[in-house]
């Protein structure tokens, strides 16, 4: 089976609110020193392919990516951790796209790659926070799609997928070809890439798409456009307990509460 | 004209609380653009419904009523949207972002070649038609975003609007919508379903939340806030961190990709206080942080604070409580 898993490079989503500035005229993140990663719910995809090809037979993982120059280091990632190959969709025709376009651009990437049996996406980026590309894409190559799942199996040729509910999970069964959303779970926290694995992906050679391989010449239109870009403030007055140790903090914060009459 | 239509999500026989918050969104962004609210109220067996939504602040209810919308399943339910969004010719087409909405916004949005912004939480008007606000970065920015296509779609983050003060006086006009759903191919079949075991109280309507995050350390460390819990009539939340940990099922996990809480009171134990985190639960009223950190961000935003290890903090607090309880 082929499996492509779309990845994005993104800002640490870690770094603390003070460390987090935009330039408001360019309705921009000023980036600063804010280390680069996978988008941890694309990380979390990896894995669920990954654990797939170690129980399946015959199977293949794609890592695939839109973006500019960073985004190699989060393709040599995945080779690391054990996918087997990676795609890169680069162009400057592809800058600042929305994510209608977006979609639009992988969807054709993907079926550059050739036959493919599941795609897997991270629910939402954490950086715009959208939770649109993998139902997008799945319209553009009109694939089922099951969203916010956390894990993935093969049984007799269909896929036995564990979604996540309001309250437990469900186990959903569809046909393969299917686009599968990820979110994180205990099951799918992802691998450590081994020193071997880092060695031989900085070697390899990632095959770089442009617009014109893809065959897309026009323009590709925005249905979304940033207005404006702020940074909100939330901070509240805090009050601190104090007391000698701690169970008298613990004391004192139930008195705190009780006098405050917001317990019932 | 409609104008403004939004889609209700039915929980346990009602609209659910965040589709009554839509609909007050709705009619507030009405007062300012002139528009009329329509609802789709979508289901087997939901008429009786149309009164409730009228009074959550409907103009006009779209009913699509049938035996084969019993059970969610995206492709038949985005042809009933379709048909719904032709008859309705609504600009501007609303969801809460709960699981159904986050499913069928994007979906709906590709069909009818629109514009979609996610997770709003405020809206702005700007030459009568609606810019969106949303949280981006996890929070740590707020973007506010104009769709570019005639219609336009949203989907509302919980919790974050006031539902439209309930009239029981108004009276919605009703269009029925006739399903033709018959002949599309289920996508997927739910095979099983796998509940928790029942929690006494429901986390997102628990007036106290006592959640736990990293610095908990094991699941075992959960066992004691279950029992602070208990005593204040209260429910258990927990980190996405926490989550993965395998420590707390995923359905406790609060935050922009869990559940969005807004209780009377929040106790974030062994919790840093991220934006994603925050996102969840900002909006409750008294935010208590006890963490060994004191460079912790939940402390800018906690009204109460206790820093110190949690576990010479909880078998007191507990303690304490208890005796307060009982008199
Ligand atoms: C797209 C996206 C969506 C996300 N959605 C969510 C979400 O919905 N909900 C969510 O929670 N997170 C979410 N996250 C993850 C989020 O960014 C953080 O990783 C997570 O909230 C951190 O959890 P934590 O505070 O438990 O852990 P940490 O950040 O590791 O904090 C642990 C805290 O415990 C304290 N501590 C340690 N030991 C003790 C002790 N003995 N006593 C007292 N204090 C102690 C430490 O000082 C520290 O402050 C999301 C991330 C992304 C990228």
């Amino acid at each position: 089976m082929h499996i492509v898993v779309c990845i994005k490079q993104i800002l640490d989503p870690e770094i603390p609110p003070r460390n987090f500035q935009v330039d408001q005229a360019a309705k921009k993140v000023i980036p600063g020193d804010a280390a680069l990663v996978i988008n941890p719910f694309d990380a979390n995809a990896i894995e669920i392919a990954l654990q797939l090809k170690d129980r399946q037979k015959y199977c293949t993982v794609t890592a695939l990516t839109l973006g500019g120059e960073p985004c190699g280091k989060a393709l040599r990632h995945a080779l690391a951790m054990g996918c087997d190959e990676a795609i890169w969709l680069k162009d400057a025709f592809f800058e600042g796209l929305d994510s209608a376009a977006t979609a639009k651009v992988i969807a054709r990437g993907i079926q550059k790659v050739g036959q493919i049996d599941l795609v897997l996406c991270g629910r939402q980026a954490g950086d715009w926070d959208m939770g649109q590309i993998g139902s997008l894409i799945a319209e553009e190559l009109s694939l089922t799609c099951i969203s916010v799942v956390s894990q993935v199996d093969v049984e007799n040729d269909r896929l036995r997928l564990q979604r996540e509910v309001e309250k437990g999970v469900e186990i959903v069964a569809t046909d393969m070809p299917a686009l599968a959303t990820i979110t994180s779970s205990s099951a799918n926290q992802p691998r450590y890439a081994t020193t071997k694995g880092i060695v031989l992906a900085s070697r390899r050679k990632i095959p770089v798409w442009s617009a014109q391989d893809l065959g897309i010449a026009e323009n590709l239109a925005r249905l979304v456009v940033v207005e404006n870009l702020t940074v909100p403030n939330y901070e509240r007055q805090i009050q601190i307990i104090d007391g000698e140790d701690g169970p008298v903090k613990g004391t004192r914060l139930a008195q705190v509460l009780a006098a405050m009459k917001v317990l019932k | 004209m409609p104008g403004i239509l939004t889609s209700v999500t039915i929980k346990n026989g009602s609209p659910s609380m965040s589709s009554r918050e839509v609909l007050g969104m709705a009619r507030r962004i009405a007062d300012q653009t002139g528009d009329q609210v329509a609802a789709a109220l979508v289901g087997a067996d939901v008429s009786s419904l149309t009164p409730e939504l009228a009074a959550s602040g409907a103009d006009v209810v779209y009913l699509s009523e049938s035996e084969f919308l019993t059970e969610f399943q995206a492709k038949v339910y985005l042809k009933v949207f379709q048909d719904i969004g032709e008859v309705a010719q609504p600009h501007t087409i609303l969801f809460p972002a709960d699981a159904i909405g986050m499913d069928l916004a994007p979906r709906l949005a590709y069909r009818l070649g629109a514009g979609l912004v996610t997770d709003c939480v405020d809206f702005a008007i700007r030459d009568g038609r609606c810019i969106f606000i949303k949280p981006v970065y996890g929070g740590k920015a707020l973007a506010h975003l104009r769709v570019t296509t005639p219609v336009a779609l949203a989907t509302v983050r919980p919790r974050t609007q006031e539902p439209f003060p309930a009239d029981t006086r108004r009276i919605p006009e009703r269009v029925i919508v006739a399903p033709q759903i018959e002949s599309i191919p289920r996508e997927a079949t739910v095979t099983d379903r796998i509940e928790e075991e029942g929690e006494e109280v429901n986390l997102e309507d628990a007036k106290v939340v006592i959640s736990g995050g990293r610095g908990m350390g094991s699941s075992e460390a959960f066992r004691q806030l279950k029992k602070l819990a208990k005593i204040l009539g209260g429910a258990v939340g927990a980190s996405r961190t926490a989550v993965d940990a395998g420590w707390m099922p995923p359905s406790h996990q609060v935050g922009q990709t869990g559940k969005i809480v807004a209780p009377d009171v929040y106790f974030a134990v062994g919790i840093s206080g991220s934006s994603q985190h925050i996102a969840g639960m900002g909006g409750s009223k008294i935010i208590v942080a006890i963490n060994r950190d004191p460079e912790a961000p939940i402390l800018r935003i906690a009204n109460l604070g206790v820093i110190e290890d949690y576990r010479n903090v909880l078998p007191a607090l507990i303690d304490e409580f208890s005796k307060i309880l009982k008199n």
